[in-house]
């Protein structure tokens, strides 16, 4: 579909929609600030993809309920987010109906041949008279293409009528505000991870088994060889509650052929009664959600690569950053994985000006990549950081700074560390 | 506890796999209340190649004890200087009581043949995958058996020795929601994050610390050994002179007491047998609801550090990074 011969319609309501050449993004009430900063974005014929990392880029931790729908060339992408919000997708062989209450991420689909779409985000409004929209940002608390009423204005040659097909979706009243959706899962680095068990219980399965893959210890060649039975998923069995409660969850496989239960409070988390403080294990296959280790809002460091520089420390020692390199009185490292450990180096402090863990220096990520960056840790008396050619200046705690070869930290207590090609 | 060595010893059978440990020398078999204890542990060279440190020693005290309610300890600890765990099994009828067993079998076997301390977190990912094999050959057998969805599984949180640039420290790994703490100068604070649904809710910012003690879901936990989830620990590396005294205890102990309560028990308890049995009578005391396990260890002998401004580290970094996410 594109947008020659396609036009919306919608019902006035309480999101943002914002129609594009080859997007249309829907938001709520709430997020008129991203949806300003999507705008110039959206109609500027940005695509699925690029508008898609748009949203995603302030972090997954504030997404709120979302409707991105790609009509470009190809197929037709629709993501929806959020309680209460529901898209309807019909193409000549079937209609799909995707709901954003049932997950804690997204729902996402792609289909060739939509002859009509239709998308409800509850709120006042959606019994409303629909309007017409070729392009623009108007407030909805539905849109359907092709046009719900199929007026005569609307040029749509190819398509089906709309009448006929975009009718069979019943708004649902709206639970919560779709704002207020718990986002637990949303504060994960990886999306996709948290598989929304209606849709996507093959997509599990995959995800556990390439989690569970023991690759830090790759060379123990037999112990992949051993872990499968731990995960065979008994597709036939289901997850059982046991009556009294007391067993553990089972596999996440095993509990995709159930039917997707009322939306969970995290997604894999088994909602069943607890009757004694009984110990129990989510059924989450993969990771979900920890706070990674680290700077809060900074990139994660890789764990090993080739050094990116060397640290001549005043007291003779030489350190190669190759790594995360935590730096202090007396270091302490948390919570790392078996493959990263930090390098610890401990200077002098008889004065104890140095704080515990000082500052960390470590290879660069992004922008940053090639060269070592420099934390200070929320020191005591601060790190000041003299690069060539510039001002001292006093480190930021939590703020990387890129090292420039030659630059020299001080910690105080007469130790500096001065930064070296490696 | 009960039987459980013997469906163990079973259990080698079955699969075929070969046990080193004797079922006799499981932890936990004995009646509960059990009380191990060894007065001292000084710092000798680690088996394999060893930090050379003189004048540091390990003392240590262990208490577990079944609760109120449960009708079987399925928590089980280990004490084997420098090695130091404990892991609290799930699953009731599942035998969850099994699988914290072997974890501790496997470490056992760690701390009695020695092991790299130059390769800390490796060697204890790999014990960890060998506990995680044995568990999933071990229901693997029950389900042979017609035990249909047969899943044990275990927490694991593990401190031992290893050697960093040459000095010896702490190094502690997690899984789970039992936990590591260090008490240092009448402070005591958490070093272990818990992979737990609440940790992830307060993380995320949805509940805060206090709803997570009483959250309905609070027993729900997010990785552990057996079963399908991640298998992947947090690591933590630690001077020695970070913690005077170290604490593992399980949920069983965490749950019932909160921390300023334990701090208070470690402050008066100068004997570290004394703080993990009081600990453990305050678990059952304030209710008991769950199996309840503490291993407390002291470092002796080092010059003590003062404690200066760890704390005032702590809380500047938060504060100056705007609170938690």
């Amino acid at each position: 579909m594109s947008r020659s011969v396609s036009t919306w319609s919608y019902r006035p309501g309480e999101w943002v929609a914002i129609f594009g050449a080859a997007t249309t993004l829907l938001l709520p009430d709430s997020e008129k600030q991203r949806a300003a900063q999507l705008w110039e974005l959206v109609d500027g014929g940005a695509g699925f993809d690029a508008t898609l990392d748009q949203l995603l880029a302030p972090g997954l931790s504030v997404l709120p309920a979302f409707v991105l729908i790609g009509t470009d060339e190809g197929p037709t992408k629709v993501i929806v987010r959020g309680a209460g919000v529901r898209a309807t997708l019909t193409t000549d062989a079937e209609s799909v109906e995707l709901d954003g209450s049932t997950v804690t991420t997204w729902v996402e689909r792609t289909l060739e041949g939509v002859t009509s779409l239709s998308v409800s985000v509850g709120g006042a409004g959606a019994d409303g008279p629909d309007y017409l929209i070729d392009g623009g940002l108007v407030r909805v608390a539905r849109v359907d293409h092709p046009p719900h009423a199929a007026p005569a204005a609307s040029g749509a040659p190819e398509e089906a009528p709309a009448a006929a097909v975009a009718a069979p979706v019943v708004v649902p009243a709206p639970e919560d505000d779709a704002v207020e959706e718990p986002e637990v899962g949303a504060d994960l680095p990886e999306v996709d991870a948290v598989p929304d068990a209606a849709i996507a219980a093959d997509d599990a399965a995959t995800e556990l088994f390439s989690i569970d893959e023991p690759s830090p210890l790759d060379d123990e060649a037999d112990t992949s060889s051993v872990s499968p039975p731990a995960f065979d998923p008994m597709p036939e069995d289901g997850p059982t509650p046991d009556p009294s409660g007391m067993v553990w969850a089972p596999d996440a496989p095993s509990a995709s052929p159930m039917a997707p239960p009322p939306p969970p409070p995290f997604p894999g988390a088994v909602p069943a009664a607890d009757h004694d403080g009984m110990t129990r294990a989510g059924v989450t296959g993969d990771d979900v959600g920890p706070t990674p280790p680290g700077i809060p809002g900074q990139p994660q460091a890789p764990s090993v690569t080739r050094p990116v520089a060397t640290l001549v420390i005043s007291n003779g020692e030489s350190v190669e950053v190759d790594r995360v390199v935590l730096i202090g009185r007396a270091p302490e490292a948390r919570r790392f994985t078996a493959t990263e450990q930090p390098r610890l180096v401990t200077v002098p402090s008889p004065l104890h000006e140095i704080s515990s863990t000082h500052v960390e220096v470590r290879p660069g990520s992004g922008v940053d990549h090639g060269s070592a960056v420099v934390t200070d840790m929320g020191s005591t008396n601060g790190t000041v950081l003299v690069q060539p050619g510039l001002e001292p200046e006093e480190l930021q705690p939590g703020i990387a700074v890129q090292l420039i070869p030659g630059a020299i930290i001080n910690l105080g207590d007469g130790v500096t560390i001065q930064v070296m090609n490696p | 506890m009960r039987g459980g060595s013997g469906e163990i010893g079973t259990l080698g059978e079955q699969t075929g796999q070969p046990f080193v440990r004797p079922a006799a020398q499981l932890v936990g078999e004995r009646p509960e209340p059990t009380r191990r204890c060894h007065p001292s542990y000084a710092i000798g060279p680690l088996h394999a190649v060893g930090p050379r440190v003189t004048g540091v020693e390990l003392h240590h005290g262990a208490a577990t004890d079944v609760g109120l309610v449960r009708e079987v300890n399925e928590d089980a600890f280990l004490v084997a200087p420098p090695v130091f765990v404990v892991a609290d099994g799930m699953g009731g009828h599942d035998r969850g009581d099994i699988a914290s067993a072997i974890v501790v079998e496997e470490f056992r076997r760690l701390a009695d043949e020695g092991y790299d301390p130059a390769r800390g977190p490796a060697v204890v990912a790999e014990t960890f995958l060998g506990c995680q094999a044995r568990i999933a050959d071990y229901d693997a057998g029950q389900r042979a058996q017609g035990a249909r969805d047969f899943h044990a599984g275990t927490t694991a949180v593990v401190a031992l020795l290893i050697e960093q640039s040459g000095e010896p420290k702490w190094l502690l790994a997690n899984l789970g929601d039992s936990r590591v703490y260090k008490y240092n100068h009448g402070r005591l604070e958490q070093v272990s994050v818990d992979h737990s649904l609440v940790q992830e809710l307060v993380d995320a910012g949805t509940i805060t610390a206090s709803d997570a003690l009483v959250h309905p879901e609070r027993h729900v936990i997010t990785r552990a050994l057996g079963g399908s989830g991640s298998t992947d620990a947090d690591f933590f590396v630690l001077p020695l002179s970070a913690a005077e005294r170290l604490v593992l205890c399980s949920d069983g102990v965490s749950g019932m007491i909160d921390d300023r309560h334990i701090e208070g028990i470690l402050a008066a308890a100068e004997d570290p047998r004394d703080a993990a049995d009081q600990m453990v009578a305050a678990a059952v005391a304030a209710g008991g609801r769950d199996n309840a396990t503490a291993v407390v260890v002291d470092v002796v002998g080092l010059v003590a550090e003062t404690p200066y401004d760890s704390e005032r580290q702590r809380v500047s970094l938060e504060e100056k990074l705007g609170a938690l996410p």
